[in-house]
């Protein structure tokens, strides 16, 4: 009996100390008393290393500012963000502000993952943000002319390039398609068995940009129709495969691994020894983020007292009939998830993030992070144009942010399979240049179109 | 004096007094000592409870949770909703069409069928040579345990760059041999099918260079490489091989490969069966390396789309948590029947010392 009873204690114990536990994982009013009174907006991301400082900084100048509400960031750098999250929900205890930067908008907020910003925001808040953001911003945030996620940093491509390289080889930075495909070719012979040095190399992942650059567009809203076989998309997709017929797709395979192989991952675009001119490649596709990559190379070789290249970047260039000042799209944007607590804390946050009301505090953020701002309001603060004097290279991306062909992957349920299996077309076409890539495009228009309609007719259910 | 006396004397009363005593001691005695028990029971499921309880809420439950899943539309999110045979009838298109899910079965079926006696055989060999009493034996059995403890995170980034291309080391050594660097990770066509056929038909021929292995050879070599438990495993089982048995062999004027041939591998099959069977649960199983050297996307060429990533993908990605039990149900019967032939299969080679 005796035993019994102390079994029952401890049992007991055990019992409060979870219930005790639990309580204070979740305090929904801090306990500190520098954030006495004030209620807790919890925000789930995935920035980890420099970026991380950066949201510290953002979340502290924001608590700082604040009476009422006060963020507390949890940081989930990886891939498992999206899991915990859906079992956050599904258990009954989301965050209340969660970032992403996969195209799951339109999924998510069909089915009901995210709240659709106009349960959350007065009409004068979505009037503001509306005449704030970017079209890009925008496009990226809505699905079906509702908005559910607020964007707060764009990722622009752009063609960067080694003008001393190019200049080396007589050549100049290319004004169009036909200009860029002639460059590749000089500078990399096809039939180039082990070629150390690539003028260009599609990457293709990137036939969402090329597809728009020449002038296709991959899903028609109106309709709701797949447009794989676009004369623009397939156009695209075989200028892209037209590499893998030139090198092969083994040398191919084999050069990018050896990019990923570089110390720290360095752009490839850049020289690894100290007195060479030209790195892996002469041109080369990225994101704004290379501009500080760039950046920290010259300002090495200067302090070693060396010469360096000089580089440029511009848009993608398009063919004859193309669209001028397009490319792929995307970014990182702001959800509040199914049951959030405290809306009103993260619309507070997500306003002060982006600079709407105060433009200044967002140029700091985007500043310090090399970060392109949502709105044309931030980029032309005091804050930011002295970061665009700091790094005249990082204006091209901000010039094509406000670009109205630069448009990202259709937001609509189904987007991360949309996504995923037009990489792989791409990938086969590239792979595979004796297969017709109309054919291979036509096979995935089919598959997508099919994934596409049964979510729809469940939509409709 | 078994029974109660009614007749109303004085013998009688005393009769039934004692009687009834005796009875009802022998029934308050059975009802104490089945208190007894049943509070030593109790005891018991309460120490078992932390098990049971982890038992019945993460496996018993989602178990039998996935099955009703299986048959329904289900999102994570919203409730699920019943779509009857829908996920199963996809999971049959697909087949027939060779996509998504067929990649998946073809993808593990090339990585089970040559990762699981590919790590037999070496874990077998390594047993052997380990067995022989050579100076630092414990030095060489702790060095080729080793890999088997390593995080498999750690181990998967280590032959990332064991692999790559330009710089890794197993180019480097392969070099050595006067073969050319593979792509390994990079490369979708493996070693053992027509496409690799075909490269190494056109290298003989000198049209290209030999580029046989591919990511799937890539994941095979790192499944090798975390042999040790295997190793230990056949160590432990030859360890009980009577030693009677090698001294009637070296009378019969047996030599070492003979032994080993007939006395060490026959009573070593039912380790063998083990291992087989283990090791292809595993194979089908193997998730972190997959997702490590892929990032996540069963890349190159999807020929790193094995069934579990298919399934993490389809249930966290697209959020088919239906298709992707589905998914889990028929991956689980067709384990379930490849255990069965090899057990059944079994008869005809697996003996026992018993026997």
């Amino acid at each position: 009996m005796k035993q019994l009873s102390t079994i029952f204690v401890l049992v007991c114990l055990l019992a409060i100390g979870l219930f005790v536990a639990l309580q204070r994982a979740h305090p929904r009013v801090s306990d500190r008393p520098e954030n006495a009174g004030r209620s807790e907006v919890v925000f789930w991301h995935f920035w980890g290393g420099a970026d991380r400082d950066v949201v510290d900084d953002v979340v502290q100048r924001f608590n700082a500012s604040q009476e009422q509400f006060f963020v507390r960031s949890i940081a989930m750098p990886g891939n498992n963000l999206q899991a915990k999250l859906f079992l956050a929900i599904a258990g009954g205890d989301p965050p209340d502000l969660v970032n992403q930067d996969d195209p799951i908008v339109g999924d998510w907020g069909w089915r009901g993952i995210v709240q659709p910003l106009q349960d959350v925001c007065s009409p004068e808040e979505l009037r503001a943000l509306d005449e704030f953001l970017f079209p890009a911003a925008k496009q990226l945030g809505s699905f079906d002319e509702t908005m559910y996620a607020v964007c707060n940093g764009l990722d622009v491509r752009a063609l960067y390039y080694n003008l001393t390289a190019l200049q080396k080889h007589g050549l100049q930075p290319p004004r169009s398609l036909e200009e860029l495909t002639e460059i590749a070719r000089i500078i990399t012979p096809p039939g180039t068995l082990n070629p150390e040095t690539f003028g260009y190399l599609p990457d293709a992942r990137r036939l969402w940009a090329w597809g728009k650059v020449f002038g296709g567009d991959f899903f028609d809203f109106e309709t709701s129709r797949v447009q794989l076989t676009d004369p623009a998309i397939v156009a695209a997709a075989r200028w892209m495969a037209g590499f893998g017929n030139w090198y092969g797709a083994d040398t191919i395979n084999r050069f990018r691994q050896g990019d990923q192989s570089l110390p720290g991952k360095t752009f490839p675009l850049l020289p690894i020894q100290d007195q060479e001119v030209q790195g892996r490649y002469v041109m080369l596709m990225d994101g704004q983020w290379r501009v500080r990559d760039i950046d920290a190379f010259i300002d090495r070789r200067r302090q070693q007292g060396l010469a360096y290249p000089e580089f440029g970047v511009c848009a993608l260039p398009a063919p004859a009939g193309g669209r001028v000042d397009a490319g792929w799209v995307n970014g990182n944007f702001f959800l509040i998830p199914k049951g959030a607590n405290n809306t009103p804390g993260a619309v507070a946050f997500m306003k002060y993030w982006i600079g709407l009301g105060d433009p200044e505090q967002a140029a700091i953020t985007c500043a310090a992070g090399g970060w392109i701002p949502v709105s044309e309001e931030v980029v032309q603060t005091n804050v930011f144009q002295a970061f665009l004097d700091e790094r005249p290279l990082f204006r091209e991306f901000v010039r094509l942010a406000g670009s109205q062909n630069q448009t990202p992957i259709p937001v609509i349920p189904g987007a991360p399979m949309f996504k995923r299996e037009v990489e792989k077309a791409s990938a086969t076409a590239m792979a595979k240049p004796d297969q017709s890539t109309e054919a291979i495009l036509q096979e995935a228009n089919t598959i997508i179109q099919r994934r596409l309609d049964k979510l729809g007719r469940r939509v409709g259910q | 004096m078994g029974r109660l006396n009614f007749r109303l004397t004085k013998a009688s009363f005393d009769q039934n007094l004692r009687f009834l005593k005796r009875h009802v001691c022998r029934y308050a005695g059975n009802v104490v000592v089945s208190l007894m028990m049943k509070r030593r029971n109790l005891i018991g499921y309460l120490f078992a409870s932390p098990w049971m309880v982890g038992f019945l809420l993460l496996i018993a439950w989602p178990f039998a949770a996935s099955i009703y899943w299986s048959f329904c539309q289900y999102d994570l999110i919203n409730p699920p909703k019943w779509v009857g045979t829908e996920n199963y009838r996809r999971l049959m298109q697909e087949f027939r069409e060779g996509r998504g899910f067929a990649v998946a079965l073809q993808n593990t079926a090339y990585y089970a069928l040559l990762s699981v006696p590919l790590s037999i055989v070496v874990g077998m060999g390594l047993a052997v040579a380990l067995s022989w009493r050579v100076r630092g034996q414990a030095f060489y059995r702790t060095a080729f345990y080793l890999p088997a403890v390593i995080p498999i995170v750690a181990t998967s980034v280590l032959w990332m760059w064991l692999l790559d291309p330009q710089d890794g080391m197993v180019n480097y050594l392969l070099s050595w041999l006067g073969v050319p660097g593979q792509n390994w990770l990079t490369q979708s066509r493996s070693a053992f099918s027509v496409a690799g056929l075909e490269n190494a038909a056109g290298w003989a021929a000198g049209k290209n260079q030999l580029l046989l292995f591919g990511s799937k050879d890539a994941l095979v070599l790192m499944s090798v490489w975390a042999v040790g438990n295997a190793m230990i495993i056949f160590l432990a089982a030859m360890g009980d091989v009577p030693e009677s048995l090698y001294e009637a062999a070296t009378i019969d004027g047996a030599g070492r490969f003979r032994k080993f041939w007939h006395v060490t591998l026959p009573l070593l099959s039912p380790v063998i069966l083990f291992n087989l069977v283990m090791g292809l649960i595993k194979s089908v199983q193997t998730f972190t390396s997959i997702y490590i050297l892929s990032e996540g996307t069963g890349q190159p060429g999807e020929s790193l789309l094995v069934f579990s990533l298919h399934l993490f993908l389809s249930a966290f990605s697209d959020l088919e948590m239906g298709y992707a039990s589905a998914m889990a149900w028929v991956t689980f019967v067709i384990l379930v029947v490849c255990t069965l032939l090899l057990f059944r299969s079994s008869k005809h080679w697996v003996f026992y010392s018993s026997q």
